[in-house]
């Protein structure tokens, strides 16, 4: 059969004209694929979000942490010993390594007390902290060496209402753990709120707030020198450390990750994640499949008669199958349009107030080929559905189908 | 001397209802001429419908066979038969039988469609028959924005989109009023006279009847008699 724009004409005309059943069928697949819009591009959003910070830190970057429960430094029995970060900083093919002190710290704002994450860092790896988190101070100034009451501070500080009701400024003197602190400078957005409410101060500083914790640090930044596969840097410090440590393969009481297969196993999460929701969502598709075919079914009975006249002025079977298959991929289409909008505004939506709320990774992107694709896989579904009531129409003798009252 | 266009021979149609059969047709042959005008009559029942299916290729036959234009029709598959229904025959239906989502242009240029005739070929000769039919100002309403003899005369006007040699009426005047039947038999016949269309019509009415070349009466699924009338077209 030769494609015919007519009897597209002719079955997007029976769309319109059963405007209150077409609605309610489209509504069923509108529900649906703005599940799935919604979904995958908060998927597609946070994938670009681990793509830019992977480019912008670099492959090149590891991480040496104690094996523990939860975040590193809230438990004082697991940690990096300076040692361990000493023996590392010699391991050919490390760069450059820095230790970081992690522990709850309490600052106090206009009778505001907040529980937060402090970072105790080594003022003179400066650089290589901001290359490793992917963003610098964007106001004052970077910690030197003897600052002793000077903090460094995330971003929402900064922001009214964030942390704390009125935002704090540079130069302003704040409550940490019941001293006094100079704020000096403040990070970049990084995107989420734990990263985005730490406190940043000299080793200096957080070794004379907590003496007990010296010399151990919540988990240690490395950067591989150029040439060296991260992967093969890992399983050398690994080796050594153990040895050095004199501890059973397999019994470590550290364990070493690059940056990539941290971001790796991200995205694995966010992609399982992701595809767990995204097949509810495919559940409620397939139920606005089943939906529309009970509509195209009851749209062959109401046009038997119409198809008895299309066949008696010549219509081919395949002609009558086209139209209907056409039609409910139609009705399939509009719900998929349909369902992209909404999904596109229900996204955007819901990434402004996860960014109001400091999760500004949560930014939902809106690819064609997402859009493009949830549309002709509503037409799939549409048409898919149509196809065994079309199967019907098709084979409806024209003679019982021209009697049909 | 004419060719016979339509052969019907020894042709039987039986229904099964439950365990009992009904013969709507039982051993029917009948022969139509090209150009000929041909009333088949007969009471209700009688298989008279039945019969103008089974020439309009609507349906097949139990028994017996069908030649349209010299091709038996009832060994066809749907698609050829759809084809060949297209091209060769037009319907006219008691019930005028239009799409009522379309406009008359429509319907009448629906036959095209289905043949893949170019959409401005389509359009020119749906426009042409729509005014032979006196309905050029009527071209964009909807079956249901027009009166029954408007709605038959669209109904005439889609029979012969495709310039069919054969034209089955059902009934054509069966839902009209006198004076309205009388116009549609005036154009049918003007169909027979000037473009020389074979039309085979059935009807109840005799004074309806009398506008063909002869008429057969069915009765229990068999012709039981055939006459010649003295008015219709005078082409045979």
């Amino acid at each position: 059969m030769k494609f015919n724009f007519e009897l597209v004409k002719y079955a997007l005309l029976n769309v319109k004209k059963r405007k209150m059943r077409s609605s309610l069928t489209i509504l069923s697949i509108l529900i649906g694929v703005t599940a799935i819009y919604a979904l995958v591009s908060f998927g597609v959003g946070l994938q670009n979000y681990v793509n830019v910070i992977g480019e912008q830190a670099g492959v090149d970057k590891l991480f040496l942490q104690s094996r523990g429960i939860g975040v590193p430094g809230t438990d004082a029995n697991f940690f990096i010993s300076k040692d361990d970060v000493d023996f590392v900083d010699k391991i050919n093919g490390v760069q450059e390594i820095t230790g970081l002190y992690v522990k709850t710290l309490e600052i106090k704002k206009d009778r505001q007390l907040k529980f937060v994450f402090g970072s105790g860092i080594d003022p003179k790896k400066w650089e290589f902290i901001e290359e490793s988190f992917t963003v610098g101070v964007k106001s004052g100034r970077a910690l030197k060496e003897g600052d002793l009451d000077k903090i460094v501070l995330g971003h929402n500080y900064e922001v009214a209402d964030k942390i704390f009701k009125n935002p704090i400024v540079l130069g302003e003197k704040v409550e940490v753990n019941g001293k006094k602190f100079e704020v000096v400078g403040f990070f970049e957005e990084i995107g989420n709120p734990q990263d985005d409410t730490n406190i940043y101060l000299t080793y200096d500083t957080f070794e004379g707030m907590f003496p007990e914790s010296r010399d151990r640090f919540g988990w240690a930044m490395i950067k591989a020198s150029r040439g060296t596969e991260p992967s093969a840097l890992a399983d050398r410090i690994n080796e050594r450390l153990r040895k050095h440590k004199g501890q059973e393969k397999g019994k470590e009481d550290f364990f070493v990750q690059t940056f990539e297969d941290a971001l790796q196993t991200f995205t694995n999460v966010i992609t399982v994640l992701n595809a767990i929701l995204a097949l509810i969502a495919l559940i409620s598709v397939i139920v606005a499949g089943v939906n529309t075919t009970n509509t195209m079914y009851t749209a062959v009975l109401e046009r038997t008669k119409e198809i008895g006249i299309m066949k008696a002025v010549g219509a081919r079977n395949s002609s009558i199958m086209f139209i209907y298959v056409i039609e409910s991929g139609f009705v399939g289409m509009i719900g998929g349009a349909a369902g992209v909008f909404l999904g596109f505004l229900i996204s955007s939506a819901g990434g402004a107030i996860a960014a109001a709320s400091g999760f500004s990774f949560l930014k939902p992107a809106f690819p064609i080929w997402l859009t493009l694709g949830c549309i002709m896989f509503a037409f799939c579904v549409g048409a898919a559905s149509g196809t065994m009531p079309a199967i019907r129409a098709s084979k409806l003798r024209p003679v019982d189908a021209l009697r049909y009252e | 001397m004419k060719k016979p266009i339509i052969q019907l021979r020894d042709v039987w149609k039986t229904y099964k209802m439950g365990e009992a059969e009904v013969h709507a047709l039982r051993s029917v042959s009948l022969e139509v001429k090209e150009g000929e005008f041909v009333a088949i009559m007969g009471p209700s029942g009688s298989g008279k419908s039945t019969a103008v299916n089974m020439i309009g290729s609507l349906d097949i036959p139990t028994k017996g066979s069908i030649y349209l234009d010299g091709r038996d029709i009832s060994k066809m598959s749907e698609s050829d038969l759809a084809q060949l229904r297209g091209r060769k025959i037009g319907f006219i239906f008691q019930q005028f039988n239009l799409i009522p989502t379309l406009t008359a242009l429509e319907n009448v240029a629906l036959p095209m469609v289905f043949q893949n005739i170019p959409k401005e070929q389509r359009i020119k000769r749906a426009e042409e028959i729509l005014n032979i039919v006196e309905l050029g100002d009527r071209m964009d309403h909807k079956p249901t924005e027009l009166s029954g003899g408007q709605q038959q005369r669209v109904a005439i006007a889609r029979s012969l989109a495709n310039n069919p040699d054969v034209i089955l009426a059902d009934e054509p005047t069966g839902n009209l009023d006198s004076k309205t039947g009388e116009t549609v038999m005036d154009f049918l016949e003007e169909l027979n006279r000037k473009e020389g269309k074979t039309i085979i019509m059935v009807t109840h009415d005799i004074g309806v009847a009398k506008h063909a070349h002869r008429t057969e009466f069915l009765k229990d699924g068999q012709i039981v008699k055939s006459l010649k009338n003295n008015k219709g077209a005078s082409k045979t």
